[in-house]
């Protein structure tokens, strides 16, 4: 009987790889939203539990990017977006991204319910399933429509923010979750329009790919339609300032006006690359006046507490 | 039974694998920082701790 073991190579795998599973930059836009529907939600939360509910939300989205980077090392490899990876490098083994992923996941959900709320859990639980499951391993691969879809994952942590906050869900985060939800195909189809090669040698269906450069242009302006009345919705609803109303009105009819020179372009991708780096501005925009906002408010109301004191 | 061994790019001596100084450094580091989020967790769980029982904290039943 022959028996081949496997290569077993002690790991050389350094902190930054591990930190580099995280995907840090996603991390940072999913404590930021999950931060706006916290401190936005009625009531009173303690800083320290506040803090915590963030430390785990953050943990819980780091765990999602390393089981992504688990599955998805395959196709990793073949795009020059991701090659530079730790698993694609041979730094990391997918093993070990796993078990690193699972440990942080669990940790973060178990943590999250004991010291805060085990609504927020679930919450949380649930967007990392979302993310990994029907995401990764579901749609990235099987439709166009995967980045429409599994954008629901990134555009829950304002409701789990406000879950934390509160114990309960709201018409408010939901309009935040609208929000990112039709701000997701925009930002991407953008990106994959000068992409799609990238995307094609990996075998992913994304639309350019699928549907033609035409179809995915088309489809930027419908979102953006949808995404800039969405992005207004705050202040029409009144949990949200004149600011906020300035700065959706504006930063929608910029988007709008990108999507429609994004539709016009016949050559080249200088518009879809415009309308990729103003997208993140747009959506940094609106959850950081929201918050700016916010806090002015409760600083104004209690300034005038101590006058009337 | 023959076994083919793969462990080839890693030094051995009779009592298993020697690491090499990449893989001593990538080790050291990675233990540091397992401390450092170990450490961080007991904290975090200390001030919560703190936070939800407030002064029932210093009450000990008998």
């Amino acid at each position: 009987m022959s028996v081949t073991l496997a290569r077993i190579e002690p790991s050389i795998a350094g902190v930054g790889d591990y930190v580099a599973l995280l995907k840090p930059r996603v991390m940072s836009l999913v404590v930021f939203t999950a931060l706006v529907g916290l401190l936005i939600a009625p009531g009173h939360v303690h800083p320290v539990i506040a803090l915590t509910a963030l430390l785990c939300i953050a943990v819980g989205a780091g765990a999602a990017g390393a089981l992504n980077m688990w599955y998805d090392a395959d196709i990793d490899a073949r795009m020059l977006r991701t090659a530079g990876r730790p698993i694609p490098q041979g730094r990391v083994t997918p093993g070990e991204a796993a078990g690193f992923g699972l440990t942080l996941a669990v940790f973060a959900v178990a943590t999250l319910g004991l010291l805060v709320n085990w609504v927020s859990a679930s919450l949380l639980a649930f967007t990392i399933a979302f993310y990994v499951v029907i995401y990764t391993m579901w749609l990235k691969r099987s439709t166009p429509q995967n980045i429409v879809i599994g954008g629901a994952a990134g555009a829950l942590p304002p409701i789990i923010g406000w879950a934390a906050a509160t114990g309960g869900v709201a018409v408010e985060p939901i309009v935040l979750f609208l929000i990112i939800f039709f701000w997701t195909p925009p930002h991407f189809w953008a990106l994959s329009l000068y992409r799609a090669e990238d995307y094609a040698r990996a075998g992913i269906p994304m639309l350019p790919v699928v549907a033609g450069e035409a179809e995915t242009r088309r489809q930027i302006v419908i979102y953006t339609l949808i995404l800039a009345p969405l992005g207004v919705a705050p202040w029409l609803m009144g949990f949200a300032g004149p600011l906020y109303g300035i700065a959706s009105i504006a930063g929608g009819a910029a988007m709008i006006a990108l999507a429609l020179r994004v539709r016009a372009e016949r050559h080249g991708h200088a518009a879809s690359k415009q309308m990729f780096g103003f997208s993140i501005f747009y959506l940094f925009l609106l959850f950081a006046v929201l918050l700016a906002d916010r806090l002015w408010g409760g600083l104004a109301a209690q300034a005038v507490s101590l006058f009337a004191a | 039974m023959m076994v083919s061994d793969a462990m080839d790019e890693t030094p051995k001596t009779e009592d298993g694998i020697r690491l090499t100084e990449q893989q001593l450094r990538a080790r050291r580091s990675r233990s540091i920082a397992i401390a450092l989020a170990l450490g961080a967790f007991v904290v975090v769980i200390f001030l919560v701790t703190l936070v939800k029982l407030g002064s029932n904290v210093l009450t000990r039943p008998m």
